[in-house]
């Protein structure tokens, strides 16, 4: 159940602004730290939204990432990434 | 013995303070906050009673419950970094308590939450409805976003419960209900348009909501609002259990004003219940 920790992160962007620049700054270095597998780890370096809600990563905190654009997620990127994603297995 | 004297539901948009702010008083989003603080006043509450979902603020997915309650005399917000002034609004402890104790005799088992602050999907409503921040608050909080919700007829029967353990309360004090929230929302999901982060998926059941609501449909809507319906009205729709749990207190009975915003998936509403 690590997506929680995909979870956290994006919450800890939001209410920190020190986490919130290292991510800009160096996202891989910035992630070392957390206890992600390595599939979760690619995929937030490459931005791979609808990957991360598909394993359960919740959308209202995956879409703080676009705020600042953190792993290169614009709006627009973001929108068009996670419109591909089927839903989760807890969905109806 | 108190009285709950009115009810009422609004949407919690967090820009709206902001486009407020931007607009003026004669936008169309401050003239309906502005009809439904006109009732409230006119109810002239001593103590509000409200439902919401917090988004992952007070409460973090390490610890995030079901259904709670806030119980403390100072509450502060919002906490959640909205573009909004800072407030403080007293806590009605004493009804907080009150209420905990008879829903957890009535089979509701509350959470209980004493040091906190709140985020915009109170102090947005709140920023509109109170601004001098005058009337104690109860916060009620409903899982309305981190699937499986509470069911809405779990919802409305918590309602029901609240309200009466409302009417025995042993004070002298006129209660207002309010149901905080979206009817369709997607946030950051599949549902949301091209080019976008959020948008309204499902404007036919926030049609439909709105028209049980102004007819006094409560058993239908309670009936349709199912897991399923809910999700497919956005990953946010979980939010009309807000809406579900105060009409706990209204029943059957019609609207006093209702302004449906369907194209944006929430409306704002009024009941006068004294």
């Amino acid at each position: 159940m690590s997506i929680y920790a995909v979870n956290k992160l994006c919450r800890e962007a939001l209410r920190d602004a020190a986490f919130r620049a290292a991510l800009k700054r160096d996202p891989q270095a910035a992630i070392a730290p957390l206890s992600l597998t390595e599939e979760e780890r690619a995929a937030l370096l490459n931005g791979d939204v609808a990957w991360l809600y598909e394993r359960g990563a919740h959308p209202f905190l995956l879409a703080y990432l676009t705020r600042w654009e953190l792993f290169g997620l614009t709006v627009s990127l973001y929108s068009e990434r996670i419109r591909t994603a089927r839903e989760p297995a807890h969905a109806e | 013995m108190a009285e709950i004297v009115a009810a009422f539901g609004v949407p919690h948009t967090p820009n709206f303070p902001a486009l407020v702010a931007k607009q003026g008083p004669d936008c169309r989003t401050a003239q309906l906050f502005a009809k439904v603080a006109n009732c409230l006043h006119d109810a002239s509450p001593d103590v509000l009673v409200i439902y919401t979902d917090d988004h992952f603020n007070t409460f973090f997915l390490d610890n995030f419950p079901t259904f709670a309650i806030g119980i403390a005399d100072q509450i502060s917000g919002p906490n959640d970094q909205t573009a909004m002034p800072s407030y403080r609004v007293a806590g009605a402890a004493s009804l907080a308590s009150h209420v905990r104790a008879r829903a957890v005799a009535d089979g509701f088992d509350l959470s209980l939450v004493q040091e906190f602050d709140l985020d915009h999907s109170i102090m947005v409503p709140l920023h509109f409805l109170t601004p001098d921040m005058q009337i104690p608050i109860v916060p009620l909080f409903i899982n309305g976003l981190a699937p499986p919700l509470p069911s809405s007829q779990r919802c409305y029967a918590l309602g029901r419960a609240v309200g009466d353990a409302i009417d025995d309360w042993p004070a002298d004090k006129r209660v207002a209900v309010i149901g905080s929230g979206s009817f369709s929302l997607e946030i950051g999901g599949p549902k949301i348009p091209p080019g976008e982060r959020a948008g309204t998926p499902d404007p036919q059941w926030a049609k439909r909501v709105q028209d049980h609501l102004e007819h006094g449909r409560v058993g239908d809507l309670v009936e349709e609002a199912t897991a399923a319906r809910l999700a497919r009205a956005g990953n946010i729709g979980g939010e009309l259990l807000n809406w579900i749990a105060m009409l706990g207190v209204v029943g059957d009975r019609k609207p006093t004003f209702i302004a449906p915003e369907v194209e944006h998936g929430h409306a704002y509403a009024a009941w006068r219940l004294d």
